[in-house]
């Protein structure tokens, strides 16, 4: 009788807790019923421009400790010779594994976050946009050093190094466009950023707090003038 | 992986040559330039560096300005002030830039049947002088009034002050710091009885959350939200982003919240619910520090000209204030909010862990706002409930737009209703303030006259026939300007501007009187953490430039009020802080003396023993605070601060079928305020050339908008063209469109609503409903 009881008020008792577990389950289920349908926010992250700069900053303190590798750096004039002309997408310097591939997860392998190629006996650039994945939509190798014909196009020359401060000592100006180029640590901190731009403070990574491009307006805006005449001479 | 660093040789000796670069690149505190990006910088040697704090926010950073043969060349952050540690933002290091600009105010001009006349100083000031005297006498005292800044020095404000109220006796001068302060001074008040933030930035290297609430710090506050940042990377701070505009803020940010326009006062009080219903409340710290209180409800915004309002705070206890919140739990207020349920509970879960430190910031978003005075208190609220406060990185923190918003505006009180301590309406203070400035103490009127905008109100009626700004742009910066430019434009008054450069407001003026810039003067500036700081004069300014003090210095004189204002012209920088130290005396306001702040990057008030005071109110801390008390609110007669009960009330106007957006304005990292020096600097304008509407993208997409196509923007104010931006600077939520307002020739103020707070008499600039349209 009395292990009958035991069992019975083990039962009652394991009952209980079940009806609570639900209870408190069914409650909780109600409140989360109770969150109004919410327009979808997706869109409401992507301002590139903005949340671009701060995309590698989580390696902010690698790039802080790095010691510099001073027999493999890039120089800044290897970076433009690589380029059709300031500001073009560099082309493929090296032989490409697979010539049917798009490019992405090939280039990415060593084009997302930098890394010394053997082979290559360099560090690989990091692309400052590894959400575009066709890369070779852009990006093309020279597989050949002489021209169809001759061709007249100049080169316009890239703005120099150390003559972006508009005072003494002030943070350099940012002298190129922004788009698709709006992370600053890949191409300006790591082994592969050419010595002449590599930044001596990747720790701090609200980058355009101090730096801000001067290269940024595409349609004319005249020199503002005050119509209210005021002579003064 | 780094093969060619292996060996141990060799890496010691880079880091040795990496050691004797950062010596010799010790010019450039904190940043080390490689020697090849030094190439084209020219020898910066013997230059001559003198300190000083920054003209433009509220942060307040430590500057060190190169001069060399008299002008000013070189700009770098100043490694011994606390505040910035030898970093600025683009703006700090371009500042001295603007004092070249060719339109440069060099000498007082007059205006002579409809043109400017070029006049020698000494006239132009007589002229004043002669205008206001014969102003009084024809009209009464009240017919003449001042309008300055929270740009002014602190001598600046103080002359202006002495001058109005107790020289000439008139309450009629308030600042443009009550477009951006003023609902923070007030909710200090209400809540603790003392004003400014109890708190500092030292806050920011042991707070494990900080809490941004409507604030774009990572653009208004740049080297704050640094310094924030650095802590999100070393030592894994978390930064929350609360607000109705995804910004950069947003996107550097470990969270972002959402939230609709004006419900952040739901929000806060949900927070209280849930701080509560889950016995997260610091029952001790309740029961022996704070009070519960309730003020009146449903109480106006100000819309109308002589609007009138005074609250009437009632004591209530604990249960009361907990069935008040009963209306604001998390899921009742997700239906309006448009923050979920979890996002609530998730802030609450922050604010009410016992083990976390969590600082709150904010600035306009809180301050411009209809309820700007409640939504304070209720923040408050959530740092009182949890007794987070007044301790190394737990604490609300009020962050100020303008250099001397609080070390001038606030402190020497150029207020309609305040004196340099205290407010006009106290006998005790103002008995104090004619004993200092020994005048009799019935010329100093009782009783407050009018706020910014009901000044400029009066002026559209003609109450006010003679108005003298100084270092402020109303005319761009104050709410619905489509009614106060033709206002001022009206014969019936007469005004007078101090200026650097043109600016709309000097358009208007019938005189112009040509204001030394920042580093041409010697002056004082006060920070948001109530920190003094000094400067000397470094640079020479251009033709009769004069320093603002002095020429008010100088009106006073020629009005016949000399006895009062004995000062000399080349020392009456020191002669006035002494003399307004005075006012301060005492453990909880000291000021640092004159020495110290010559020698040291600023000093934090109450400078008691020679010692800043960083956290108030705490006993280890403050010695303000009472014998035996761990934590003493002083302000408060029984040393409590208050809990308020203050509910959720719609906006002054709400978007409708006919005015379907709401319209939300603000600034960018390049520009300041009125935009009237950084445009003036060219890697400024460069970089941010125009002002322009921010659309969410499928706002503009239903209406087919196009990045940069002309909109217009229309409420029943007045409208206003500007390019549209989509997905660039920022995004504003679906329903809202965003402004920045620094550009003279896009006036957003033209379509603003100059509905206030009705305590704090704050308007409200982020909240108004327009329509728009291609133009």
């Amino acid at each position: 009788m009395k292990k009958r009881l035991g069992i019975i008020s083990l039962f009652v008792l394991l009952f209980a807790a079940f009806i609570m577990v639900w209870n408190f389950s069914y409650q909780k289920g109600k409140e989360e019923g109770y969150v109004p349908i919410k327009e979808n926010s997706s869109t409401q992250t992507s301002i590139p421009s903005e949340s671009g700069v701060f995309e590698r900053s989580e390696f902010a303190l690698e790039y802080e400790n790095m010691p510099v590798d001073e027999n493999h750096q890039r120089t800044l004039d290897t970076y433009y010779n690589n380029r059709a002309y300031y500001g073009a997408p560099p082309s493929v310097p090296h032989p490409i594994k697979d010539e049917k591939s798009l490019g992405g997860n090939t280039c990415l392998q060593c084009h997302q976050n930098g890394g010394f190629v053997e082979k290559l006996n360099a560090y690989a650039p990091v692309t400052p946009h590894p959400e575009m994945i066709s890369c070779r939509q852009c990006h093309v190798a020279q597989n050949s050093q002489s021209l169809f014909v001759a061709a007249n196009s100049t080169k316009v020359h890239a703005p120099k190094v150390g003559v972006n401060n508009a005072l003494i000592g002030t943070p350099p100006m940012i002298p190129h466009q922004l788009q698709m180029r709006e992370n600053c640590l890949s191409c300006h901190a790591g082994p592969a950023a050419p010595k002449e731009i590599r930044v001596s403070h990747p720790e701090r990574i609200n980058c355009r707090q101090c730096h801000v491009p001067t290269d940024k307006v595409v349609t004319e805006i005249k020199v503002f003038e005050r119509t209210n005449s005021i002579t003064n001479e | 992986m780094y093969n060619s660093l292996s060996t141990r040789r060799s890496f010691i000796k880079k880091m040795a040559q990496l050691s004797a670069m950062t010596a010799a690149a010790s010019m450039f505190p904190g940043i080390l330039f490689a020697s090849e990006q030094e190439e084209g910088i020219p020898n910066g040697a013997n230059l001559d560096w003198k300190k000083g704090p920054c003209r433009f926010c509220g942060v307040g950073c430590g500057i060190l300005v190169g001069t060399e043969q008299g002008k000013a060349v070189a700009v770098k952050g100043d490694p011994n002030s606390s505040v910035n540690k030898g970093l600025l933002c683009v703006k700090g290091y371009h500042q001295t830039m603007c004092i070249q600009s060719k339109d440069r105010l060099t000498h007082a001009l007059v205006k002579k049947n409809g043109k400017y006349v070029q006049t020698p100083i000494n006239e132009a000031l007589d002229i004043v002088a002669n205008k206001m005297k014969e102003t009084i006498a024809a009209h009464g005292k009240d017919s003449v009034a001042m309008y300055t800044s929270g740009q002014s020095t602190i001598p600046e404000g103080y002359v202006a002050s002495k001058l109005m109220k107790g020289a000439i006796g008139t309450n009629n001068l308030d600042c443009n710091a009550r477009l951006c302060m003023a609902s923070a001074v007030a909710g200090f008040l209400t809540t603790f009885g003392a004003d400014e933030p109890m708190g500092c930035y030292e806050d920011i290297d042991h707070a494990d959350y900080f809490i941004t609430w409507g604030n774009n710090m990572a653009e208004m506050h740049p080297v704050l939200f640094s310094r924030m940042l650095e802590q999100k990377t070393r030592r894994g701070a978390k930064i929350i982003d609360f607000a109705t505009r995804t910004s950069r803020s947003s996107t550097a940010s470990n969270k972002s919240i959402l939230f609709e326009p004006q419900t952040d006062l739901a929000v806060a009080n949900a927070i209280c619910y849930e701080i509560i219903n889950n016995g997260w409340i610091n029952k001790s710290f309740v029961e022996k520090h704070c009070n519960f209180s309730k003020g009146l409800t449903n109480i106006g915004y100000g819309t109308e000209d002589k609007f009138k309002f005074k609250d009437k705070p009632e004591k209530i206890d604990f249960a009361a204030y907990k069935e008040f919140l009963e209306d604001y739990t998390p899921e009742k207020v997700a239906q309006y909010s448009k923050v979920s349920v979890k996002d609530i509970k998730y802030l609450a879960s922050i604010y009410g862990d016992p083990n976390k430190k969590v600082v709150s910031y904010w600035c306009m978003g809180m301050n411009q706002h209809t309820r700007g005075t409640w939504m304070n208190n209720l923040v408050y609220n959530i740092h009182l409930l949890t007794g987070k406060i007044s301790q190394p990185g737990n604490g609300p923190f009020s962050l100020t737009g303008q250099p001397s918003a609080c070390g001038t505006a606030r402190e020497v009180g150029t207020f309609t209703h305040k004196l340099p301590k205290g407010v006009v309406m106290n006998p005790k203070h103002r008995e104090l303030a004619a004993k200092i400035w020994k005048v009799p103490v019935e010329r100093i009127p009782a009783k407050p006259t009018y706020h910014a905008t009901e000044m400029f109100r009066a002026i559209d009626r003609g109450d006010i026939k003679f108005i003298w700004t100084q270092v402020t742009n109303p005319l761009v910066s104050l709410p619905k300007t489509s009614r106060y430019r033709p206002g001022m434009e009206k014969e019936s008054c007469f005004v007078v501007v101090s200026d650097v450069f043109p600016t709309p407001t000097s358009d208007v003026a019938d005189v112009i009187l040509p204001a030394s810039w920042h580093i041409e003067k010697s002056g004082l500036y006060g920070n948001s953490e109530r920190r003094t700081q000094h400067w000397d004069k470094m640079v020479e300014g251009p033709g009769e430039t004069t320093p603002d003090a002095w020429m008010t210095i100088e009106v006073a004189k020629r009005m016949g009020y000399g006895d009062l204002f004995p000062y000399s012209e080349e020392n009456h920088v020191e002669e006035i802080y002494n003399e307004y130290r005075q006012f301060h005396e005492g453990a909880k306001h000291g000021m640092a003396p004159l020495e110290v702040l010559k020698k040291e990057s600023g000093a934090i008030w109450p400078y008691v023993n020679g010692k800043s005071t960083q956290w108030r109110f705490n006993a280890k801390y403050d010695p303000a605070c009472a014998e035996g008390k761990d934590f003493d609110f002083y302000g408060k007669p029984d040393g409590k601060a208050v809990i308020w009960q203050r509910p959720y009330e719609p906006a002054a106007e709400s978007p409708d079928n006919e005015y379907p957006f709401w319209l939300n304005t603000g600034r960018v990292i390049e520009h300041w305020h009125t935009g009237s020096m950084t445009r003036r600097i060219p890697v400024l304008h460069k970089a941010m050339p125009e002002a322009y509407v921010e659309f969410h993208p499928e706002d503009a997409k239903a209406l087919g908008i196009r990045n940069g196509e002309n909109i217009r923007v229309t409420s029943r104010r007045g409208s206003c063209v500007l390019p549209a931006s989509i997905n660039e600077r920022g995004l504003p939520t679906k329903g809202q469109v965003f402004v920045p307002f620094f550009d003279e020739n896009m006036m957003i103020n033209d379509v603003t609503l100059d509905a206030f707070c009705p305590i704090s008499k704050e308007p409200d600039y982020k909240k108004c409903a327009v329509k728009v349209e291609k133009a």
